[in-house]
């Protein structure tokens, strides 16, 4: 502690589980956005990320409400936000924005994306996972081609509905910091663009990260192609994002409020390494120059040629860094904006606890909780383009099952 | 087996039907648990449960207010609302009363009674605003309770005290009784006015040389007659005079 502060300051009330929250919500966003790009933009070399972004966006959406509930106790009324809504309260309204974004947006798109495979794995296996895929399809088994067109139709519709909705979720956590009035580090409407930015830089980068150490896991070949476009879309994703984040950083400079003096001093002594060496030196320039030079960015080749091999550890290397950098950001949003008075006048530190429910390893179990349940989707939803099942013959439009594998 | 299809040759597509059915098992599903978990009284009087209200005022009071106390303790009221602690209710320092009020023979209140209970709000915090007056409880008259020096219903600031002898009452006694009673503390000590204020930061002086004493107890001293002389150069000239003679009460050993 250093300098005034008033009591109710001294102790930090939104601990690490509130950087976990939006730091996992950005993953999801940043993630369902990279596959809206394969979709609505056609971009064919990220394809085989397109299944595996959306199920790493799901696995992360269910996680996303728990560090909030962890934080605020009492999960067993969280419900009664859904009964009760209450549209002052922004807080409030996002019990909505995930229902809509998990029901409307991600489910959906899933079903409509596996629906066909759904159906064909039912039709070929055995046991209990024939009936997981049977009951997953709804009972809805038709593959005539006009419902798989109108599967492939929707699927679209909702992707361009979700791009806006994945926006509203993420923005919307931006919307709760940079709507705090009185916090001069928070306030800003700059805030829920630059978490928007930051949230897709995280979510391709996390991708990245899943699809190569998959591959390595599964003992399959990496397709450059698709990395290396991986690798240049987080490299222009970073340069928004920084170019955003530094516009905010001269604009706070350049209008020097009266909060800049204490907004200074904290940079310079409490956030020194979580911003100034984590987020802007390791998290942001040493990745963003690395993959400048290395991933084919800013002309059809890279700058720099090197070996696949070195390439893809090099992009490993960086995806890594970004996470690192992404969670400085929103540890510097989050815990910065509560350790310097409202008073201006003084500076309190936070003590982050080992054990209990806001603790270290309660968030990091909740971080890790997100890829026991990617694992468990990939089991029941196999994402990898081998696992794709051939439609065995044309089926008639009536919609009658007239294959060879009868479901029946 | 027949296969279920209503739908089955309508344009309808088979998954439209089959989405609809879950969506509207989940809107349902809200609604009825709306219907019988939200309470009757809710959004009556804003986004809460009205009925609440009366939940509230059938609380049992514990507290009286200091209006309450006016009634019986009118001079403590009318001191403490003259003095320092104007601002501090009666019952955040003796606890809940009102069990008290109704029954003022047999139910009292606590009175505090450790130095902790002061210090709540005394002890040195820099989280207070500076000017509130505060203290170092270690080292402020430790192992006395407060009470004892401060009036709990009106404390003063404190009092810059007049006389030497408010500190060093042990000295002044034994010079009162002493040769040297005539003698003012000033006539050998030079102390400043701060000395009283801050005593451990601005020292008075004390008599350095022999010579200082032998300006009375000199032969050639210019001084009263009945004050007894010596010869400065020959009554023990290598030590001070006053590791012999306790300046506040000489007597001649
Ligand atoms: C109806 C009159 C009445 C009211 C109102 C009243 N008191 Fe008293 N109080 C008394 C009497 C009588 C005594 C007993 C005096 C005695 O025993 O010497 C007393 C004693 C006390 C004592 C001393 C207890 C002790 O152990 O010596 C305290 C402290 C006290 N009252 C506080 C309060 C406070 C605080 C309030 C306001 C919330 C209050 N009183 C309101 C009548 C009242
Ligand atoms: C700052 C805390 C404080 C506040 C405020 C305070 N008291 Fe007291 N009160 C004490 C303490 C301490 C004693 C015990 C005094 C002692 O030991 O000499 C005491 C003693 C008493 C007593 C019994 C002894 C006596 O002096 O008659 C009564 C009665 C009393 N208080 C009533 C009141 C009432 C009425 C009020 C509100 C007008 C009040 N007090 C406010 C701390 C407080
Ligand atoms: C032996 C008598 C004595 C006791 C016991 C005592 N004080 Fe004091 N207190 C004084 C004197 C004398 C002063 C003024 C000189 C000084 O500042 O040291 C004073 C000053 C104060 C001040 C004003 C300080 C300021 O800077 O404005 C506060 C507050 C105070 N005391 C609270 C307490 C509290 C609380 C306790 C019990 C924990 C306590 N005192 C116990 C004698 C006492
Ligand atoms: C609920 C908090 C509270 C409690 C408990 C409390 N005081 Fe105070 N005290 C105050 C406030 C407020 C002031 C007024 C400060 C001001 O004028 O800025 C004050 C003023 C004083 C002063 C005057 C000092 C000065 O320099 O003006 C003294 C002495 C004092 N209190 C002693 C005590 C003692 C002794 C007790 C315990 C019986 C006590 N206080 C309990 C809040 C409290
Ligand atoms: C508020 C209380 C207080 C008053 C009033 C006070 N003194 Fe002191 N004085 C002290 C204290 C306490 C010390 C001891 C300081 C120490 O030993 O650290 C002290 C120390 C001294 C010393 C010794 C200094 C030394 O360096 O050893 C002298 C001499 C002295 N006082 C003279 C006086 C005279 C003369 C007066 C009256 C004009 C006076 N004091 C009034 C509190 C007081
Ligand atoms: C005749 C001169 C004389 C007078 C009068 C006198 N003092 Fe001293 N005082 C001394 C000398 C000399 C010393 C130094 C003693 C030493 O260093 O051992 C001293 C030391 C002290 C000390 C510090 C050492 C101790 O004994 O505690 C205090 C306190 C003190 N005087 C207070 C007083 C006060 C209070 C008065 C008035 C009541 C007073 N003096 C009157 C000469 C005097
Ligand atoms: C301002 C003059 C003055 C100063 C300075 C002074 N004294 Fe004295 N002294 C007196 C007086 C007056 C008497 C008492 C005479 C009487 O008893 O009538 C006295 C008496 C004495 C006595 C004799 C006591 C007795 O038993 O008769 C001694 C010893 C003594 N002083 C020592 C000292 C010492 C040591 C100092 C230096 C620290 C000192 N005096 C400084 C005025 C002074
Ligand atoms: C080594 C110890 C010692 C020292 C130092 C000392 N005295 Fe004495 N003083 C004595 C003794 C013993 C006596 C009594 C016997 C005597 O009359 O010689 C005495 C007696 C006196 C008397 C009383 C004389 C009388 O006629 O009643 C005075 C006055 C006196 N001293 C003042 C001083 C002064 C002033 C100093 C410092 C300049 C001083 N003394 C230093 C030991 C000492």
């Amino acid at each position: 502690m250093q300098g005034y502060i008033y009591p109710n300051e001294f102790e930090l009330h939104w601990s690490i589980l509130v950087v976990v929250y939006p730091y996992v919500t950005g993953l999801v966003a940043g993630a369902f956005i990279l596959a809206s790009l394969e979709r609505v933009f056609n971009v064919k070399e990220v394809q085989p990320t397109y299944r595996l972004a959306l199920l790493t966006a799901l696995a992360f959406l269910l996680v996303a409400p728990l560090p909030l509930l962890a934080h605020l106790g009492h999960p067993l009324r969280s419900y009664e936000i859904f009964l009760t809504p209450n549209r002052q309260s922004a807080m409030a309204m996002f019990g909505f924005v995930y229902a809509w974004y998990l029901m409307v947006v991600l489910l959906l798109e899933i079903w409509f994306d596996y629906r066909k495979d759904l159906v064909l794995w039912a039709r070929q296996e055995k046991g209990l996972t024939r009936w997981i895929h049977y009951a997953l399809t709804l009972g809805a088994t038709d593959l005539s081609p006009r419902a798989l067109s109108f599967d492939e139709r929707m699927g679209r519709w909702i992707t361009i509905i979700g791009i806006p909705s994945a926006f509203l979720l993420h923005g919307y956590v931006g919307f709760i910091f940079g709507s705090v009035k009185a916090n001069p580090w928070w306030s800003s409407v700059l805030m829920p663009v630059v978490f928007l930015f930051s949230a897709i830089v995280s979510g391709i980068a996390l991708v990245l990260i899943i699809y190569m150490v998959s591959a390595m896991l599964r003992w399959k070949p990496v397709d450059m192609k698709c990395v290396d476009k991986l690798a240049a879309f987080l490299f222009y994703a970073m340069v928004v994002d920084f170019s955003l984040e530094m516009l905010d950083f001269i604009h706070r400079l350049y209008e020097s409020e009266e909060s800049i003096e204490i907004l200074s001093q904290m940079i310079e002594s409490r956030l020194f390494i979580s911003l100034i060496v984590l987020q802007v030196a390791l998290g942001t320039l040493l990745p963003m120059i690395t993959l400048g030079l290395t991933a084919p960015a800013l002309s059809k080749r890279s700058a720099v040629k090197l070996p696949d091999e070195l390439k893809r550890l090099i992009y490993l290397g960086s995806a890594i860094l970004v996470q690192i950098g992404i969670f400085s950001i929103r540890w510097n949003v989050v815990i910065g904006g509560q350790l310097f008075s409202k008073s201006l006048r003084g500076l309190t530190v936070y003590k982050l606890e080992l054990f209990g429910v806001e603790g270290l390893l309660a968030a990091a179990a909740l971080l890790i909780l997100p890829f026991v349940i990617l694992w468990v989707l990939v089991k029941i939803l196999p994402p990898w383009p081998e696992a794709e099942a051939k439609l065995p013959r044309a089926e008639d439009d009536s919609g009658a099952v007239t294959g060879a594998v009868p479901l029946r | 087996m027949a296969k279920f299809d209503p739908f089955r040759g309508t344009r309808v597509p088979q998954q439209v039907p089959r989405l609809v059915a879950v969506f509207a098992v989940a809107i349902i599903g809200l609604l009825v648990a709306r219907y019988f978990l939200v309470p009757d009284t809710f959004g009556q009087l804003g986004h809460y449960r009205a009925a609440a209200l009366d939940t509230i005022v059938a609380h049992e009071k514990k507290y009286a207010g200091q209006q309450a106390c006016q009634l019986c303790h009118f001079q403590i009221m009318q001191k403490r609302l003259a003095g320092n602690h104007k601002g501090v209710g009666c019952e955040s320092c003796h606890g809940p009363a009102a069990t008290h009020v109704s029954d003022p023979a047999q139910i009292k209140p606590s009175i505090p009674s450790e130095r902790e209970f002061c210090l709540r709000c005394h002890e040195y915090s820099p989280s207070r605003p500076t000017g509130f007056p505060q203290i170092d409880p270690v080292r402020h008259n430790p192992m006395s309770f407060c009470s004892n020096c401060h009036d709990p219903h009106a404390p003063e600031p404190p009092v810059i005290p007049g006389q030497c002898s408010a500190c060093h009452g042990q000295i002044a006694r034994q010079k009162a009784v002493s040769h040297h009673a005539g003698l003012e503390c000033t006539t050998c000590h030079e102390a400043p006015e701060e000395h009283k204020v801050t005593p451990r930061l601005v020292r008075p002086t004390k008599p350095t040389e022999r010579s200082f004493c032998g300006g009375c107890h000199a032969r050639d001293a210019d001084s009263p007659p009945h004050i007894p002389r010596i010869n400065l150069r020959l009554h023990n000239p290598r030590y001070v005079c006053w590791q012999c003679h306790y300046p506040h009460y000489p007597e001649t050993p």
